[in-house]
């Protein structure tokens, strides 16, 4: 069954087609929670809470829309509505790295021998997503929705509730901080 | 412009370019300007680079005891939702069943006791306005006890 077909059955409440969409975007939609709210046990809940709320909501689902974006767009709601809540200026605010100092080479002590591409990748990855951490939650969900979630910019567009040229402002300003960041740390170029 | 200016303007467009967000028009006017520029060619690179290193960082996955967890919570919310539409729709046409039944009830029962003159009585009007309003208070208190039962009910099968 194709997703639009899994999305009809949810809303006929069919527990399998939940399953599967759940199957479907656990990854996804994990790893948009956690780039914005950085805490693997607050995306925990957040994650949790998106389903519940799908479950809850999906009848007024309108099925012309996009279901990626409005799945996006739900969570999106509980995290900043969360982070307001929280840690009200963590939505304004860089925060300190918590990766808790764990490199790409301490995360490969217990693993086979890699070829050495290999850990030059994770290592260089691992600094990639410890200076995505650092960026503001704004510039941080763009980076994630272009480029891990892979999404248009209008369907980023519709999960913001933004017009474009805000999405593309964002998504330029992040960049550039990023390459900035990056740049500082090992010099230009070198992470790349 | 000056040459410096062309390099910004360009230069200006390639975190965009790299993130796939240039309209094809300013696309291919930076396509070939990297062509002829092996300085921004350089600064492509780069950005280049950077865009592929996104798109390669790691997935987090949740735990599959979080997945199963989810799981079994959206579909009890799932279940409420449909027996909570389910109880609406009923709820609506036993409420316009038993409005009907109430409102023909008292014409039908002064017609069948006291025939068509009864209906004509003087005083009709002032007793159907007294079985009007003790007909609403009524219908009034067993909707409060019907949404308080709902809420009592919800509230305990949340913390189940």
């Amino acid at each position: 069954m194709g997703l639009e077909g899994e999305v009809a059955q949810l809303r006929r409440g069919n527990l399998d087609a939940l399953s599967q969409l759940i199957a479907r975007y656990q990854n996804r939609l994990y790893r948009y929670l956690l780039r914005l709210v950085r805490d693997p046990a607050e995306a925990e809940d957040l994650f949790q809470q998106t389903w519940l709320r799908v479950a809850e909501k999906i009848e007024s689902f309108d099925t012309r829309r996009n279901f990626d974006a409005w799945l996006f767009t739900v969570a999106r709601h509980l995290a900043l509505d969360h982070l307001r809540r929280i840690r009200p200026r963590s939505l304004d605010e860089p925060v300190a790295d918590d990766s808790g100092g764990e490199t790409g080479a301490d995360r490969l002590v217990s693993q086979e021998i890699l070829p050495l591409d290999r850990i030059l990748e994770i290592e260089r990855s691992g600094r990639l997503a410890a200076a995505l951490q650092e960026l503001p939650v704004i510039y941080r969900e763009v980076v994630s929705l272009r480029f891990e979630e892979e999404m248009k910019i209008e369907e980023i567009a519709q999960v913001l509730g933004a017009p474009l040229s805000t999405v593309k402002s964002r998504l330029r300003r992040s960049l550039e901080q990023l390459r900035a960041s990056l740049e500082s740390r090992g010099g230009a170029g070198g992470w790349s | 412009m000056n040459p410096r200016g062309v390099h910004d303007e360009f230069r200006s467009l390639m975190s965009l370019a790299a993130a796939g967000a240039l309209e094809s028009a300013e696309e291919r006017r930076l396509e070939q300007h990297l062509s002829a520029c092996p300085a921004c060619s350089a600064e492509w690179e780069g950005w280049r680079a950077l865009a592929g290193g996104l798109r390669r960082i790691p997935t987090p996955q949740p735990s599959a005891r979080l997945v199963e967890r989810t799981r079994r919570l959206a579909e009890a919310a799932l279940d409420e939702a449909a027996e909570h539409r389910w109880n609406r729709t009923v709820l609506i046409f036993l409420l316009v069943f038993s409005w009907v039944l109430t409102l023909l009830s008292w014409p039908l029962v002064r017609l069948f006791s006291g025939g068509l003159l009864a209906m004509l009585d003087m005083h009709f009007e002032r007793a159907w306005y007294g079985f009007a309003i003790f007909t609403t208070l009524t219908w009034l208190a067993g909707g409060v006890a019907a949404a308080m039962l709902s809420m009592r009910q919800r509230h305990a099968r949340r913390f189940a």
